[in-house]
């Protein structure tokens, strides 16, 4: 049974000198024809399956009209959902406005990812964002206001000449507007990005750690529990949708650049619009070797802090964790943990956590 | 074959002048070669030689022309192109009686041009002058004929112009070949004399030499002998190429060919060698022979050292073709095991890496370039080390003694200075400048060889914006005031890092490399500090830090294929470290310590 499904909305209205996800300039011609294109698509891969979350990403699926969305959420009525579904929206400070809101509301959407990024204008400049300090208070505000409790934000470090003092500034901003989540992560400059093509590098490694550590030690004295590498939250506010993910449970995928892991097969639809209004949706279509499938369960397992549940990882994979030679290796040298059913990587090593997985590799 | 209709000669010319594509051109009008079969380049076998557009290994040719109602037979015999074979060109020029002296159009005399014609001359060969590439857009052929001249003494009518990519001048080339080159001499009547000037190896024949009949006769079934170890075969085959192989049952005096007597092992027939006949022979070995000597020396190691045997393998298969190639086993503390490898210079030891690399697919540390010192000890013996490893102790030694090169570069006058400055870093000794005309000279310094192992064929093109050629003799020993300098990490001499380097640029060399190595080394899982040291005492240092971060920040579902190319990648990268004790080096750093610049 799948319980997950990922729906991308590939449209912004303006494009971040860090992204490298896939995305288009919005434009009123292709949004319909698109929503057309991703219904087929939905029809055709969909197998009636009881939904425990749905996951609109982007792209800024808030930069969509009105109209747009209405369009938008009468196609996912062709779900079924679970009582307990966690729905997820993307969006951004400058999109978001009351009436949407309140369409959100009206078809089940409980949960809300923001992109914030920054709350420092010489931050979001280089980000190429242009939202103020307040217009992101006041839209978190009305977000709360409009009665949603499940709030995450994105926001980002490691942005060339930050200072810790700057990091530090944006936490505080982030603890003084309540939210229950936070996604924060280190600024990576990906080939095909603004920032790559315009040679910005990496801020100083030992300066990068020292960011990673200051983030941990005041979101734990604030009440937030480290999940994974980059996510906090308060108690019960985890992100289901993003546990299926590292879980390497099975999920579908729609839309352009999107994808999906279903039947033991890992695709990617393609990135090209007019494919993909053409319906020639799936790019790559891999089907998993199951050494692969183990190692992407311990690449994606050991993302989460508590790590991977030695049991359901024997059931799910026939492998005895505890008798891996590596694996026994890693714990005698302190870098894995095994403890309570569950081997974790240590933390102390959670910030090198390449170094162990790459010893996992076949 | 009439003796009288035979012409045997070599092309010589400084690298790029195009002479295998006028060696090419050459078989064309001799209808050697179809078209089909027209390779570019026909006589380079080798892959890398027709890359790098040198020739390594010799090869002779037979060809046939019909000029006035005579048949002439007419052997080329190829010859490599850089100083570092010369003594193989000296040999193979030995079995011409004509070399035809080609010079670009553009570039006129080059450092090589000079070199080579020096051997041609030295063999008492008729020289051909040729400008080649007379239809460049820049070919100034003019002042090439002047040079011609007025510096190497020729009369403008025995130069000929060609264009051996366009095929011009060909014919008039061929004819003056006929023309002017003499015969061979040679008594086929005499006891045989057949110089060896080059060999190689078959997998069906064994060893298969190449030789010049000088007098007598060798015939199938005859007992040859090698008269610099007295060694003897039975010549099981003869053979030309023309340019493919044809079986002969005889080669007469004034012939070139080839001689299989199911040989084994390469090292026994020596380029420069004499063959005779057992019975009958010869009373002398041809004059020139001299066994080949190895000038640098440096340690190959499998990077992966469980592929120790497969490079013993490599080695010894390159050896087969390549008497020139010495190696011993040798033992690193840092590296393991691995071999001590002798070479003719630079080029040879560049070419043996890649070859090894390339066509075994075993990835190499090459330690860094040795020469061979010559070590006065207290106790009055002498000694000779080709590894800074071998080096005594300091206490124990009286002197150490390097050897020297004579440079001569050619560069035009406005690099002078530039080229001053760079043999004087190199601890150069000014010998003299010589002018061939106005613009263009000629420059000597006496330079320890150790330092030209380092970069300065980088440097001086770099200095000349690739405008200089350069070539070198090896000219004796000098006393040098010399130290072993160690390169330590976490504590450890890494005993493959250590160099011999005069005191005197020691501490700026030790800086340097130190940098240079902590921006090669990658960070490690924890501090490593890099310390230079002659004795015990330090004199540089410098800290790799310890990893940091290496995490995949953001990670959801779509990503973990692209995620796990990365993880993959990574992985690689670490196959191609070398890990010492807990340090892992990259194979690169091996080399740093050759770089007198600090790397950017």
């Amino acid at each position: 049974m799948i319980k997950a499904c990922y729906i991308h909305i590939p449209f912004c209205e303006r494009i971040c000198s860090y992204c490298d996800f896939c995305k288009v300039y919005y434009d009123n011609k292709w949004v319909n024809d698109y929503l057309t294109s991703l219904e087929l698509e939905i029809k055709d891969k969909y197998q009636g399956d009881v939904l425990d979350t749905i996951y609109i990403g982007g792209g800024t699926p808030t930069c969509l009209k009105i109209e747009e969305l209405k369009r938008l959420f009468d196609i996912i009525k062709m779900f079924k959902v679970s009582d307990n579904l966690e729905f997820t929206i993307e969006g951004n400070i400058e999109s978001i406005d009351e009436e949407k809101l309140k369409l959100f509301k009206n078809n089940y959407v409980n949960r809300l990812s923001i992109g914030v990024e920054s709350f420092h204008p010489k931050h979001l400049e280089l980000l190429n964002r242009r939202h103020s300090t307040k217009e992101t208070i006041d839209a978190l505000t009305l977000i709360k206001k409009m009665g949603f409790k499940n709030i995450n934000i994105d926001l980002i470090y490691a942005i060339p000449n930050q200072t810790i003092d700057e990091l530090k500034e944006d936490l505080n901003l982030f603890l003084k507007l309540d939210l229950p989540h936070l996604s924060v992560y280190s600024l990576i400059i990906e080939e095909h990005t603004k920032l790559y093509l315009d040679k910005v590098d990496n801020i100083d490694e030992d300066l990068d750690y020292e960011m990673y550590q200051t983030i941990n030690q005041i979101l734990t004295n604030h009440g937030y529990h480290q999940y994974e590498i980059s996510n906090y939250a308060k108690d019960n506010y985890e992100s289901k949708h993003n546990l299926t993910y590292w879980n390497n449970e099975e999920y579908y995928g729609f839309g352009l650049g999107a994808s999906g892991y279903l039947g033991g097969v890992r695709y990617t639809n393609t990135r090209s619009i007019s494919n993909y209004l053409k319906g020639n949706y799936v790019n790559e279509k891999i089907q998993l070797t199951k050494d692969e499938m183990v190692e992407n369960a311990l690449i994606l397992g050991l993302r989460k802090i508590k790590g991977i549940k030695i049991e359901n990882f024997e059931q799910k994979y026939g492998i005895k964790m505890m008798e891996d030679k590596v694996i026994k290796e890693l714990i005698k040298e302190e870098k894995l943990i095994s403890n309570n059913g569950y081997i974790y990587i240590n933390s102390k090593y959670i910030y090198l956590s390449n170094e162990i997985l790459v010893r996992l590799m076949k | 074959m009439k003796q009288e209709n035979i012409r045997n000669f070599s092309i010589i010319a400084h690298i790029d002048h195009g002479k295998s594509t006028l060696a090419d051109r050459i078989l064309d009008a001799t209808s050697a070669v179809t078209e089909r079969e027209q390779k570019k380049q026909l006589l380079d076998n080798m892959d890398l030689e027709r890359e790098r557009g040198i020739t390594i290994k010799l090869n002779a040719v037979q060809l046939k022309y019909h000029y006035q109602n005579e048949d002439y037979t007419l052997h080329l015999i190829d010859t490599p192109g850089h100083v570092d074979f010369s003594y193989e060109v000296s040999r193979s020029l030995a079995a011409c009686e004509g070399a035809l002296l080609i010079v670009d159009a553009a570039q006129g005399i080059q450092a090589q041009t000079l070199a080579n014609l020096y051997l041609a001359m030295e063999n008492d060969l008729t020289i051909i002058p040729v400008i080649n590439k007379i239809d460049l857009p820049n070919a100034d052929i003019e002042r090439v004929k002047k040079e011609l001249k007025d510096t190497l003494g020729f009369n403008e009518d025995e130069i000929i112009l060609t264009s051996a990519k366009s095929g011009i001048g060909i014919t008039e080339l061929i004819e003056a070949i006929i023309e002017k080159i003499p015969a061979p001499k040679g008594n086929k009547d005499d006891n045989l004399q057949a110089l060896i000037f080059d060999s190689y190896y078959d997998a069906y024949r064994g060893v298969v030499a190449l030789i010049r009949v000088v007098n007598g006769k060798i015939k199938v079934g005859d007992q040859m002998k090698m008269m610099s170890n007295g060694l003897t075969y039975e010549v099981v085959e003869l053979g030309v190429h023309n340019p493919y192989p044809a079986k002969k049952d005889m080669l007469v005096a004034g012939e070139v060919g080839t001689v299989c007597g199911s040989i084994k092992n390469i090292s026994d027939i020596k380029v420069g060698d004499t063959i005779t006949i057992e019975d009958s022979p010869a009373s002398n070995l041809l004059p020139g022979y001299k066994p080949m000597k190895s000038m640098v020396f440096c340690g190959l190691y499998p990077l992966d050292s469980s592929k120790y045997p497969e490079l013993r393998e490599a080695l010894e298969k390159l050896k087969l073709n390549d008497a020139s190639l010495e190696f011993a086993p040798e033992t690193s503390k840092a590296l393991g095991f691995g071999f001590r490898c002798g070479f003719l210079g630079l080029l040879h030891m560049e070419i043996i890496q890649e070859r090894i690399e390339r066509e075994f697919n075993i990835d190499l540390i090459a330690t860094s370039p040795s020469v061979i010192y010559e070590i006065t000890l207290t106790d009055g013996s002498v000694i000779n080390i080709d590894s800074p490893v071998k080096m005594p102790d300091k206490v124990k030694i009286v002197d150490i003694k390097e050897p020297y090169i004579r440079t001569n570069i050619f560069v035009t006058s406005e690099y002078i200075g530039p080229i001053m400055e760079l043999c004087q870093n190199k601890r150069g000794i000014y010998h003299s400048i010589e002018y061939l005309d106005n613009t263009r000279v000629s420059i000597h310094y006496e330079i320890p060889l150790s330092e030209i192992v380092y970069d300065f064929f980088e440097k001086l093109k770099s200095y000349t914006k690739g405008y200089a050629s350069f070539d070198y003799d090896f000219i004796g020993y000098k006393s040098s005031n010399l130290v072993k300098m160690d390169i330590l990490l976490n504590g450890e001499i890494i005993d493959a890092l250590s160099i011999i380097v005069h005191k005197d640029f020691a501490y700026n060399r030790g800086r340097i490399i130190v940098e240079n190595l902590r921006k090669l080394i990658p960070r490690q899982q924890f501090e490593v500090p890099i310390q230079a040291s002659i004795g015990n005492k330090v004199i540089a240092r410098a800290d790799i830090k310890a990893v940091r971060k290496n995490v995949l920040a953001k990670c959801y579902g779509g990503d973990v294929s692209r995620k796990r190319k990365l993880l993959e990648k990574q992985k690689e990268g670490k196959k191609r470290m070398k890990m010492i004790g807990s340090v892992e080096i990259p194979q690169e750093a091996f080399l740093s310590v050759l770089s007198m610049d600090e790397e950017d």
